[in-house]
């Protein structure tokens, strides 16, 4: 049997990737599976906690260096 | 929020930050096994009879660029979202991917496609990406 002409070997391959990384976007957004409101709500805080916490991290750091120039 | 990276990912992202990166991640891994295949056709390796070596080649090529986009991106959204501090094991094992990613493309523009180096940059660079995919992504999906 003679394989298929380059073109089709090329446009296979191509399309082999996509459903490879269709197959993978579905499998991992099952695992995370339906999440509640509350669930949500709770994950953006603890966002929002880790971003305050780095910034005041970062403005005492700030401070201890004006604070050693001076 | 006054750092507009952080907020573009953000608004991006629907406040998903995590969820999004471990979907791109695991995209990216996915698909770095698949290369491993497309490059081991190339070489001659394994010889299927539906797949000659040119166009494996030319697909492991164009699957590559796209790849290298996503592994980019993801890596973006990481360090402008989360930063170095809480990284650990993890933030190594993504700058060294950004790295071997940067040393492949160096072999290819100066070495050319035939870099007897271009082999061991890939298998190097496919550990790694695992490496940094089971250190943040695999532990979020509770990958042991």
């Amino acid at each position: 049997m003679r394989p298929p002409s380059q073109m089709i070997q090329i446009v296979g391959s191509i399309l082999v990737a996509l459903v490879i990384a269709a197959v993978a976007v579905a499998v991992v957004t099952a695992h995370f599976g339906p999440t509640s409101t509350a669930k949500l709500e709770a994950r953006e805080d603890a966002i929002d906690a880790r971003i305050d916490a780095r910034e005041e991290r970062r403005d005492a750091a700030e401070e201890r260096r004006e604070d050693g120039e001076d | 929020m006054d750092r507009p990276v952080e907020g573009l990912i953000d608004d991006l992202t629907r406040g998903n930050v995590t969820e999004v990166k471990v979907v791109l991640a695991s995209v990216v891994l996915a698909l770095a096994v698949y290369q491993l295949v497309l490059a081991a056709v190339s070489y001659g390796k394994v010889r299927p009879r539906f797949l000659e070596s040119g166009p494996a080649t030319w697909a492991h090529r164009a699957i590559g660029d796209a790849l290298l986009v996503l592994a980019v991106a993801v890596a973006v959204a990481c360090i402008a979202f989360y930063g170095f501090e809480e990284g650990g094991a993890h933030a190594v094992f993504g700058c060294l991917v950004l790295g071997a990613l940067a040393a492949k493309v160096l072999a290819v523009r100066v070495g050319g496609s035939s870099s007897p180096l271009l082999p061991w940059i890939g298998i190097a660079l496919f550990g790694l990406l695992a490496a940094t995919w089971l250190t943040s992504a695999g532990d979020f999906l509770g990958v042991e």
